[in-house]
């Protein structure tokens, strides 16, 4: 085994190493890239040899020749971008309403032990339920359009920071406030300069579960009922057998996730500079 | 010399902790006094209360019983006016240089400039100009010790507490730390009360050394060290170090020669 500790950037992995392992030619950023991209490609290919050699059926499964002429007909008409926008627009308003109350009121717990253990079955009670079932009594109370959708996002996500962040407030290092108190700081004082910042990573890595959840509510919420939306898309699409249609709504949430995804990262990395120095250790076995 | 002012009283302090076993007695009936300029090193065998000390005279913990007097009028704690540094740096990762030397300043209100021209002043006499927008991270331990007993002194409190700082460092750099400590003690004229459990360094620094006696703390003994050094260094070569040394570790029970 051997450590190695690398620079700044992960991505610069040139690091000098002892081990007996030789590195894969491919093991590159394009390298990896040129890899992943053939898989793809191998993907769809086998897919549409099968389709064709007639051992999958294009009715049930679709066929890429097929994803890719709706994919293109989807695109030239505007509809594929209108309802990847109206779905992305959903699913981040719920993530950062939700993300927003939710990491507050969990933080905000930290002031009051008695306040905070008094919720905390309450809290876990609503956890515990599956949010997903709520979707129904969500349109039914916020209607057919933007509103339901948003606020099944928020749902999902509110939880998911509020828990995060009151951990995290909870686990903040007793040391540093007690530092604090001693230099004279008032509790305020302490909740800012001490815990607030200390919770700052565990709220942000829930950021990358939470934007997943935004687009789980907002699709979902398409699902039941609505005019518009990558999930509208899929399901009456579905519903009439299309199943290239299907396809595309589904390749095209992936691609969104996968956007959001790395927007996270990039937010993640920019804003706590500070854990920069600290993340870069690897260990390679 | 003029004669010796009494600043700090701490008197018939008590205080026990509930543990699983019924209550723990920490403190019974601790007593003893620092002067104003003073040098102090208290010592003691370990878990017997010499953070706890602290932690009541820094108003992080309330007392059983027993009162504590600043300068002739009794008061509650010194939360506020006291210079905090423990063996853990304490530094706030999120936070530059800079800004956990002016940690102590913003929690005061003081004008952001003034307080940064101040940091600067302090920083560069510390040897740290250079490194105000680093990141702890960055740093070595003793420079980091530095930024912490920077952060303490310039919030200019009237007593350093200063528990164990050095005692995650090595030996050199403790060394150079504490000849550090000693000049910035000498510079701003600062009460210092030590908690350590290196005998060594208790000489080497102090004007006196208290000796608690194992759980519930008592003050078992007071030594005046006598030693006129400019610097811990030169201090730990004096014909009396070793004496004292001796005493001190006699005094814990520490065997320093082999018994046949």
């Amino acid at each position: 085994m051997s450590l190695v500790m690398s620079g700044t950037s992960a991505r610069k992995k040139t690091a000098p190493r002892n081990s007996r392992k030789k590195r894969s030619t491919f093991d590159t950023t394009l390298g990896r890239a040129v890899l992943q991209l053939l898989a793809v490609a191998v993907f769809f290919a086998l897919w549409e040899a099968g389709v064709h050699a007639g051992y999958i059926s294009a009715f049930l499964m679709g066929s890429p020749s097929g994803i890719f002429a709706t994919f293109y007909k989807l695109i030239l008409s505007g509809e594929l971008l209108s309802d990847s926008w109206y779905t992305l627009f959903e699913a981040i308003l719920g993530f950062i309403i939700g993300t927003i109350f939710g990491s507050l009121f969990g933080l905000a717990l930290w002031y009051s032990v008695f306040v905070a253990k008094l919720v905390e079955p309450f809290i876990v009670a609503i956890n515990s339920v599956p949010k997903i079932a709520l979707a129904p009594i969500v349109v039914l109370w916020f209607g057919t359009g933007l509103i339901s959708k948003v606020a099944l996002a928020v749902s999902l996500t509110a939880l998911v920071a509020l828990i995060a962040a009151y951990q995290a407030a909870k686990d903040a290092d007793v040391d540093l406030q007690s530092l604090m108190i001693s230099m004279g700081a008032d509790k305020h004082q302490v909740f800012w300069k001490a815990v607030v910042p200390s919770t700052l990573p565990s709220i942000i890595a829930t950021f990358r579960i939470n934007i997943g959840f935004g687009l789980v509510g907002a699709v979902v919420g398409e699902f039941i009922s609505s005019q518009r939306g990558l999930g509208h898309m899929i399901f009456l699409a579905s519903s009439l057998y299309d199943l290239n249609s299907v396809w595309v709504g589904l390749f095209t949430l992936m691609i969104l996730g996968f956007v959001l995804y790395y927007v996270i990262d990039i937010i993640e990395r920019t804003s706590l500079p500070w854990k920069q120095a600290t993340t870069s250790h690897q260990v390679q076995v | 010399m003029p004669p010796k002012q009494v600043q700090l009283t701490v008197q018939n302090i008590s205080k026990s902790f509930a543990g699983k076993g019924g209550d723990v007695n920490v403190l019974d009936d601790l007593s003893f006094t620092i002067n104003e300029r003073d040098f102090v090193s208290i010592i003691g065998p370990s878990g017997c209360g010499k953070t706890t000390i602290f932690n009541i005279i820094a108003g992080l913990l309330e007392p059983d019983g027993g009162t504590i007097t600043y300068r002739g009028k009794e008061i509650e704690s010194l939360r506020g006016r006291v210079g905090y540094m423990m063996q853990k740096d304490l530094l706030f990762p999120w936070r530059t240089v800079m800004g956990n030397v002016l940690l102590g300043l913003e929690t005061r209100g003081v004008d952001q400039k003034e307080a940064e021209e101040k940091a600067r002043e302090y920083l560069k006499q510390f040897g740290l100009a250079g490194f105000e927008n680093a990141y702890p991270k960055t740093l070595s331990g003793g420079m980091r010790q530095r930024v912490a007993l920077i952060r303490t002194l310039i919030m200019d409190p009237d007593i350093l507490l200063l528990d164990e700082p050095f005692s995650a460092l090595d030996y050199q750099t403790r060394l150079y730390l504490e000849g550090v400590l000693k000049d910035a003690v000498q510079t701003y004229n600062k009460t210092v009360i030590l908690v350590t459990h290196d005998i060594d360094e208790a000489v080497a620094l102090s004007k006196r050394v208290v000796v608690l006696s194992g759980r519930p703390a008592r003050v078992k003994v007071v030594h005046e060290i006598d030693i006129e050094a400019t610097s811990p260094i030169t201090a730990r070569n004096d014909v009396k170090f070793s004496t004292y040394f001796k005493t001190l570790c006699a005094e814990l029970d520490i065997q320093t020669e082999t018994t046949s």
